[in-house]
């Protein structure tokens, strides 16, 4: 196995700690990243298989919004597919490993800290708890939460 | 309203930049975490290096391309109209010395709440043309300093969309720090943001980018109202969660999801977005409302306050806005200036 590949191979297992999409998107990072990532290791992907994609996942795509930049999500999957073999160093594989692995420390989350201030809006304390329990799942909301926002904003 | 000068704040300025500057790292605990490095031998949380999010760009071999398609979607200028059609919101107009008394009068005869009508002039017309000019960048233009990082240091490509893509992220990060303020005042000034938004989207669909057909441009308007929901979401799930949902937010969003992304530039704008947050977590309520903000420079590196600096900060404040007096009437704010 060479350099690279070993480079490789240690940038694909700082991705998979990559946390999961809470919800669905139309790419993910993580298996776009992995796949792109396993060509350059040598490592055959489990994510090429063709998925079913059901009609609750269309509905939902559909609802929710087009595709990122205005692009159609056909145009999207042609683009992800047509990605020409990249070569990379072994100096540039590290280099994107060092950037993840900052990213996945939290580094600029904890060094630029904006306390409570941001993080629990006096105009507005629970907005972002409220968007993280519906999320997770934790706490869903009501009908009537939901009409208050509505009519009160908040 | 309109000849009102937005005077960015010398003291923060002064004291969060440094820019191009050598390492020195203001933490809290600057010996905790020197000894944990030391232990460690590898970076700690409560150090970063010290450089622009331009500059780590830079720094980066890997040279990822946008992707593999041309995009060829030039945005021609068709004539200088930065903001509006308005001669009120041009930058060379003078109102009137009679017009601004008379307006002095009516505010106070009426005892208007200035705090709420000012969201139209600094959140509609100030801060929207901040956001707007970070990308807004012509066919038949040099690029600003701003577009140099997007377009070029981030090589995203010279569109219409992609501008927009620049704008909302720059309007959800003052989005964060409008939910700070008291929610009558925080809400309105959101409103009016966006309200400007989708206006001038609209204006600049018909007159720049010549689309005749109204159907047409509303389309597109709904497509963009979509794009900037998901968008706040993603970005408002990111920022309370960690970096890395932040930057696959970014990533999905700002880059489109590009495949051949460098990991390094999404560090960089999550850096930069991130020190935004920081600098606006440090204003008063005031210091906020009345327009004194401005986004750092991508080639700026934002350092982080040491206690005394920052109680030095808030002392300066306080002073400029206790030893006020003889206030016009549209100058009044109930707004806090301590926080």
């Amino acid at each position: 196995m060479s350099q690279v590949q070993i480079a490789a191979k240690q940038l694909i297992n700082t991705i998979q700690k990559f946390p999961k999409d809470k919800i669905k998107h139309i790419v993910s990072f993580k298996d776009t990243q992995i796949e792109r990532f396993s060509k350059i290791a040598g490592i055959k992907t489990s994510h090429t298989e063709k998925k079913q994609v059901s009609m609750n996942d269309l509905k939902d795509i559909v609802n929710r919004t087009s595709g990122p930049l205005g692009l159609q999500a056909s145009v999207m999957k042609k683009i992800q597919n047509g990605l020409a073999n990249e070569t990379m160093s072994v100096e540039m594989l590290n280099e994107q490993n060092i950037a993840l692995q900052n990213l996945l420390s939290n580094k600029y989350k904890n060094y630029y800290e904006v306390g409570d201030k941001l993080y629990k809006p006096s105009g507005n304390p629970q907005y972002y708890e409220r968007i993280m329990n519906e999320i997770e799942g934790k706490k869903k909301e009501t009908f009537g939460s939901a009409l208050r926002t509505v009519f009160f904003g908040k | 309203m309109s000849n009102f000068k937005w005077v960015s704040t010398p003291i923060i300025r002064s004291c969060l930049l440094r820019a191009n500057s050598k390492a020195i790292i203001h933490s809290t605990n600057v010996g905790a975490s020197l000894t944990r490095a030391g232990l460690n031998g590898i970076r700690t949380n409560h150090s970063i290096s010290n450089d622009s999010p331009e500059n780590l760009i830079k720094k980066s071999h890997t040279k990822a391309m946008p992707a593999d398609y041309e995009i060829v979607a030039p945005v021609k200028k068709i004539k200088i109209i930065k903001l509006a059609h308005s001669k009120y919101e041009s930058s060379k107009y003078h109102l009137p010395k009679w017009k601004s008394a008379m307006g002095e009068v009516v505010i106070n005869m009426l005892k208007l709440d200035m705090d709420r009508v000012r969201a139209g002039p600094v959140a509609g017309s100030y801060y929207y043309m901040l956001c707007k000019e970070q990308g807004l960048q012509y066919d038949d233009e040099e690029l600003s300093e701003s577009c140099k990082f997007f377009y070029e240091s981030l090589n995203l490509p010279r569109t219409f969309s992609q501008w927009f893509q620049i704008t909302i992220l720059h309007e959800w990060i003052l989005f964060t720090r409008m939910r700070a303020m008291p929610f009558k005042y925080g809400k309105n000034y959101q409103q009016k943001l966006v309200d400007r938004t989708f206006l001038d989207i609209e204006r600049r669909l018909f007159e720049e980018m010549n689309v005749k057909s109204g159907r047409i441009v509303d389309q597109y308007l709904k497509d963009f109202n979509t794009q900037l929901r998901g968008a706040v979401f993603a970005y408002d799930e990111g920022f309370f969660t960690d970096d890395a949902t932040l930057a696959t937010a970014l990533w999905r969003n700002l880059f489109g999801g590009r495949k051949n992304i460098d990991m390094v530039q999404l560090e960089a704008i999550v850096r930069y977005v991130r020190s935004q947050l920081y600098v606006l977590s440090k204003m008063s309520d005031r210091e906020f409302a009345k327009g004194n903000f401005k986004f750092v420079p991508p080639n700026e590196v934002v350092e982080r306050l040491t206690p005394e600096q920052e109680n030095k900060l808030k002392q300066s404040i306080i002073k400029k806005y206790e030893t006020e007096t003889d206030l016009l009437p549209s100058e009044h704010s109930k707004l806090s200036y301590t926080n």
